[in-house]
Formats: structure tokens, C-alpha cells, sequence
């Protein structure tokens, strides 16, 4: 059912030369599966957003290699890495990003800009990007006469705009209130939930970390735990169910010695079904 | 992206921060107005002195001296001290042509007539049965060959014909009371030119006495020109005439002639002039003569072109200024480009054809102001100081000149803008969009 995106083998990342040599990635394995949603967490200076750059091919590793839908991309020429850059991300930032004199329409329009899409294709999929943020009426306005929240949104929109596979959040909440920022969040939650885009976010707000699937917890350039949430949820399903099978075929009376490894076989193939 | 999309944003950039671009485009266009006008001028003169040319035909007409004497009157303008030599000065006090060079010139391959010229002169013009005298301060020869004349009515005298003719200034032939439509009735009527014999009026009371009238017919009305050789022309008949009476009684070898004109065939011009020089002639085509005037008019719009030069280049230095800024102003916005998937080259290429652009339009402003102010200079020349000469327009615009003028402008705004565009160019994106 799962179908894997990123795969991360032996990631090691140097920032300087010599004495100002700075270790920031030491050595790191992942595997992300497409419509997943992942949290990066850990404290600034940890190497998460280190992490992020490498995934979202913005950066290249020192060491070890990265693959997207088993391309090793540390093959792909520059060229290419942009390409695929624009065709397959979408980004989101804390700080937005958008040219402030310009429209909100030529804000979202600027990745199929650059992708060479005809005038009228972009404006087409930008206002459809738009209407699913909520801002088609905004379209005209200028970018700077946004409040936060709606900047964040017209930046969704931004993302999303070239059908992106995977969303990159770099703190997506952390310039807005409680409020407006849990909005963004439904929206993002609600585009990996209904288009099934992957989601990879930055963050260090463990409520947010919280509502993804599987949260990656970095120290010191190295993964300290990865929790995948989903999977724990449906390993408890199942635990659930065997329970509950369990007691109707005690109910029934089926209740022997052999019975109960019969039960245990049959469960663990199951188990092995739904991975 | 496409390449209209990059011109569009590079223009609206150049929008976001008007005045400074307005500044950048400033200096570009004092550079620009300044070569397209220089060069405006250049053609402008150019095209009056080939319409002159043209005019004046005279391919294959000669005008000689004797090498002493153009040596001489060079001497003149010399501060160069020289020590005395009898020698030298014995050969080169000779500024007369003499028979045995008349004879030998006219021997050379490819003169078809050579006229020695002695001097002649007249006092005035009278119509004949008029009493209105001219006074007659310089008079021509219309020399054989096909010099053309630039008449404006009738026909060229003629130099082969026994006949005296003679061919009127405009202005001349207007003080007769001819002008416009009636300009034409004066052809063939009979003009007296009052020739004074030199020796004769030492001698009588008189003044009048010591005049010979001699009796030409007009055969022609010749337009003003800016060419040396203004002023009423004879027909050779009638040149030798007026200086047989104006040296009559002077010894021979005083008579001689200091200048003379020759036709010959334009295709051994080059040849017959080296052969004149070696018999001790200098010889000037109407090709040299223009040549000089040519000459000085082009070294004074090279000094001008070289300051619209200077000018650009200095505008240049702007350019790199105002990308370099521009560039670190649009950090962020680079960085976000290039995350989002553009191009080291695509970038690249925005900031070189913002670079180019601002080279448009310096350029393009150069041309519209210099139009206009042509146009103006023009105008108010004709009626002023070049009402004499109605073909003439000092300025001209060429589309050629004007669409290489720009190319080369834009050509240098993008050599301005690559250093900016290349460090646009290299940012890290990640490095970018932290900028701060």
C-alpha cells in the first residue's frame, strides 16, 4: 500500500574548512513514503533545517546520498535538481517570501513562470490554486496589503500551485498567532490528507510536530528518535482487534492450548499484510 | 520562463525603483544624445558636400600651380627658419608656369586640354542699353571638360566655342531686376564687362578712358554654393580676352599665368598628377579640395563622438553601480527564484537584459531628444545662416546610423551588466533567503 518517496542513506553534512569545520548532518537514514506527514523537530543549531535543505535538493551532502522515487539525485546535474525542484516541491517558509509590490496572483503564478507555462495556463491553475487556499478573491490585491495569515496562505498556494509531490514547511506557523496558525495547519493537513502530498515540516512547536504521522527528532546531526506515529496508531488497531477476536472466540468456547498459537499466527500475518 | 517574461520583469524592476533607474538612463542618454547628434552633423555634411559633388561633376578637372608657388604660400604660414641659399632661391622664386611645362603638361597621357590662366580681371556688368553697373569684384572661368555648374537657368558657357559667354550669379542677375519666374528672360541678353587695361590707366585722366567694353551674351544663372569657386564665369574665349587687354603693354614674361586647369581622364588621375609633379606642378582635383573640408569636419565630430564616448562609459560605470545594488536589494527574492527552481542562467539573464534594457532606453531617449532638436537646429538654420544654401541640412538621421547607435549601446550596457549578473548569478539560494 505504502509506496516509498525519499530514501536517505549515510547523510553527512560539513559546513567550513579545517578549524571552523562544523559537523551539522552525522551520518543519517531515513525513509519517507509518499503522503506521509513528517515533523523534523530538535533545537536550532541541530541540524534540521540542514536536513530539510538536503531533502528539498537546495543543498548538496558531503557524504552519503539521497534518493526520489529511486533517482539518486547526487547523479543529477544542476540543471536537473532544479527541474525537479520546481516540478515536485512546493516551499513554505516562516518568513513567506513574496515579492511585496507585486500581486498576490504574480506571487502564486511564479514557480509556472519559471516552469515556462503559457500566460493563460498560469493564470488558470494559480486562481485554482487560490480558490483552494481561500483568497480567490485577493487575486488583484497586492501582496503587501495581506495580513499575515493570509500572506502564509497565498504562500500554500504558492506551493501547491504545480502539483507538487512533497510540501517543504520551514516553521510554517512560527510568524503567526495561535489562531491564524492553526488554520494554515488545517490547510496543510488537509492538502496531505485529500491530495495526498507529502508533507516534511520544520518545526520546534511540538503541538504541530504533534498532528503529523511520524515526528523525526534530530540532536546534534543525528536522529535521536523517530516516531511514526501511524504506524504505532495501527499496530494498536490491530492490537485492538486481536484482542476483540480473542474474546469472541473465547465466547464461543474455542479455547484450547493449540487455539491460542493458531491466534498468534494468524495475526502476525496480518500484521504482515498491512505493511 | 520565457525569454518575453524575462524582458517584461527586468523592465518592471527597472519600474520598482524609478528614479535611480530614470538616473542610470540619464547618463546613458547624454552619451547617446551626444554620439547620435555628432553623427547627425556628420551625415548632414556629408550628404551637402556629395550633393555639391554631384552638382559640381567635375571629375577629371584639374587646377595646377607651379610647386613654387603652393611651396611659397605653405612658406607663408611656416615659423621654421631656414638659412638663406642663392641657389634655392634662384629656382624657387619662379611661381609662373611656364611654356616648356605647359608644353610637356599637355603632352602627358590622358590630358585632354590644359588652359594656363594669366590673370584677368573687370570692373563691371552692364546690360547692354541698360544703365545699371555691377561692380565685378571676382570673376571665374568655366574651364573645359565636364565640370557641371549648379545653374539654376539656362546652360553651362562654352569653353570650346569662340564666342564670349558669360554665366551670372544668382544675385547678380536679381540686381538686374531678374528674379523668380523671370528669371529666365535674362538668358541670351547682351552684357558689357568693363576691362581695364593695367598700363593704360597709369597714363589717362580719366578713368573711364583706360576701360575696354567688350560685349558677352548670358547664357546661364548659377545657384549660390559654398565651393571656392563662387562668383560670375567666363568661357576660356572670353577669359583670354579680358587678360589680353588687361596686360596690354606689359612685357611677355610678366604675363605668364600662375594657374591653370586641365581635363583629363578621371581613370589616370592619379598618374597624371604624379607626372605633373615631376614637371614641377602641383595639382588639385575638386576631390582634394573637398577633402579638406571633409577632413575638418570629421576630426571635430571625432572629438565630439569621443566625448558621447567617454560619456557612455561613465554611464556604464552607473549601470554596474545601479545592478550591483539591485542585486543585493533582491537577495531574498533571488534566493526564492532559485529555490523554486530557476537557473544560474535564467538569472543570469534577468539582470543582463535589465542591463541591456536600461541601454534601450538611454538610447531610445537619445534619439527623441536628438530628433527633436535636429528638427529644431534645422529649422532654425534654414532661415538664418544657411538661407543661402536650401539643400542643406546641417543634421540628418540615418535609420542605420540610429539602430547601430542603439545596438552598440545595448551591446555596452550588457558588457556593464555582467559582473552584477554573475554575482546574481552564484548566490546560494539557502544563503539567499536568510539574507537579511
Amino acid at each position: 500500500m505504502t509506496e516509498n518517496l525519499l530514501t536517505v542513506r549515510g547523510l553527512h553534512k560539513v559546513y567550513g574548512k579545517r578549524d571552523s569545520k562544523f559537523e551539522a548532518l552525522r551520518g543519517i537514514n531515513l525513509k519517507i513514503n509518499r503522503g506521509e506527514s513528517v515533523a523534523i523537530v530538535g533545537k536550532s543549531g541541530s541540524g534540521k533545517s540542514t536536513l530539510m535543505h538536503l531533502l528539498a535538493l537546495l543543498d548538496r551532502p558531503t557524504k552519503g546520498e539521497i534518493l526520489l522515487d529511486g533517482t539518486n539525485t547526487s547523479k543529477l546535474k544542476q540543471r536537473q535538481l532544479n527541474k525537479l525542484r520546481n516540478k515536485e516541491f512546493g516551499f513554505v517558509f516562516q518568513q513567506f517570501f513574496m515579492n511585496a509590490n507585486d500581486t498576490v496572483l504574480n506571487n502564486v503564478i511564479l514557480p509556472l513562470k519559471i516552469a515556462g507555462v503559457s500566460a493563460k495556463e498560469r493564470k488558470r491553475r494559480a486562481m485554482h490554486a487560490l480558490t483552494i487556499v481561500g483568497l480567490e478573491s485577493k487575486a488583484k490585491n497586492k501582496a503587501s496589503d495581506l495580513s499575515g495569515g493570509q500572506k502564509q496562505r497565498v504562500c500554500i498556494a504558492r506551493a501547491i500551485v504545480n502539483d507538487p509531490a512533497v510540501i517543504f514547511a520551514d516553521e510554517p506557523t512560527g510568524n503567526l498567532d495561535s489562531n491564524t496558525g492553526a488554520k494554515i495547519e488545517e490547510i496543510l493537513f488537509s492538502l496531505n490528507r485529500e491530495k495526498d502530498i507529502t508533507l516534511i515540516i520544520v518545526t520546534h512547536d511540538e503541538e504541530l510536530a504533534e498532528k503529523c504521522d511520524r515526528q523525526i527528532r534530530i540532536t546534534d546531526g543525528r536522529i535521536t528518535s523517530d516516531e511514526d506515529i501511524a504506524e504505532e496508531r495501527e499496530l494498536a488497531e490491530m492490537a485492538q482487534e486481536e484482542k476483540e477476536e480473542r474474546h469472541r472466540k473465547h465466547l464461543s468456547g474455542d479455547m484450547d492450548a493449540d487455539g491460542l498459537r493458531d491466534d498468534a499466527t494468524v495475526s502476525h500475518v496480518k500484521v504482515k499484510e498491512v505493511k | 520562463m520565457k525569454a518575453l517574461d524575462i524582458i517584461k520583469e527586468a523592465n518592471q524592476s527597472l519600474l520598482r525603483n524609478k528614479l535611480r533607474s530614470f538616473l542610470t538612463i540619464l547618463a546613458i542618454f547624454i552619451g547617446s544624445f551626444v554620439i547620435i547628434i555628432s553623427t547627425g552633423i556628420n551625415a548632414g555634411v556629408n550628404d551637402f558636400i556629395d550633393k555639391q559633388m554631384n552638382s559640381v561633376g567635375g571629375e577629371g578637372y584639374l587646377e595646377i600651380m607651379n610647386t613654387n608657388a603652393t611651396q611659397q604660400a605653405a612658406a607663408m604660414f611656416s615659423s621654421e627658419v631656414q638659412e638663406y641659399s642663392e641657389e634655392e632661391e634662384e629656382q624657387s622664386t619662379d611661381i609662373y608656369i611656364t611654356e616648356e611645362q605647359i608644353e610637356k603638361a599637355k603632352k602627358i597621357d590622358g590630358v585632354k586640354s590644359f588652359d594656363a590662366l594669366p590673370s584677368a580681371k573687370a570692373e563691371y556688368l552692364q546690360l547692354v542699353g541698360k544703365d545699371k553697373k555691377i561692380k565685378v569684384a571676382h570673376i571665374n572661368l568655366v574651364p573645359r571638360g565636364n565640370l557641371n555648374m549648379d545653374l539654376i537657368a539656362g546652360r553651362k558657357a562654352d569653353s570650346d566655342s569662340d564666342n564670349y559667354e558669360i554665366i551670372l550669379t544668382q544675385e547678380i542677375a536679381e540686381a538686374f531686376g531678374y528674379k523668380g519666374d523671370s528669371l529666365d528672360d535674362i538668358l541670351g541678353k547682351k552684357i558689357y564687362l568693363a576691362i581695364p587695361g593695367t598700363i593704360k590707366c597709369y597714363t589717362v585722366q580719366k578713368h573711364s578712358d583706360c576701360q575696354t567694353k567688350v560685349e558677352a551674351e548670358i547664357v546661364g544663372v548659377q545657384a549660390p554654393g559654398v565651393l571656392a569657386m563662387a562668383g560670375s564665369r567666363v568661357n576660356v574665349a572670353l577669359w583670354n580676352k579680358m587678360s589680353e587687354i588687361n596686360n596690354e603693354g606689359v612685357p611677355k614674361e610678366n604675363t605668364l599665368a600662375v594657374q591653370a586647369t586641365a581635363d583629363v581622364d578621371p581613370d589616370k588621375i592619379d598618374d597624371i598628377k604624379k607626372e605633373m609633379e615631376d614637371i614641377g606642378l602641383t595639382s588639385m582635383s575638386l576631390e582634394d579640395e573637398i577633402g579638406s573640408i571633409k577632413t575638418f569636419f570629421d576630426a571635430m565630430l571625432t572629438v565630439l563622438k569621443i566625448f558621447g564616448g567617454i560619456a557612455l562609459v561613465a554611464a556604464s560605470i552607473g549601470i554596474i553601480n545601479t545592478l550591483l545594488m539591485s542585486v543585493q536589494e533582491r537577495t531574498r527574492e533571488i534566493g526564492l527564484d532559485k529555490a523554486l527552481g530557476m537557473s544560474n542562467g535564467r538569472v543570469f539573464a534577468t539582470f543582463a537584459i535589465e542591463a541591456i534594457s536600461l541601454g534601450f532606453w538611454g538610447s531610445l531617449f537619445g534619439i527623441i531628444v536628438s530628433f527633436l532638436i535636429g528638427q529644431a537646429v534645422n529649422f532654425v538654420t534654414h532661415e538664418t545662416i544657411l538661407s543661402s544654401l536650401p539643400t542643406f541640412q546641417l543634421i540628418i538621421f540615418r535609420a542605420v546610423d540610429l539602430i547601430s547607435i542603439t545596438l552598440i549601446i545595448m551591446l555596452i550596457a550588457l558588457l556593464a551588466g555582467v559582473l552584477p549578473a554573475r554575482k546574481a548569478s552564484k548566490k546560494d539560494p539557502i544563503d539567499s533567503l536568510r539574507y537579511e
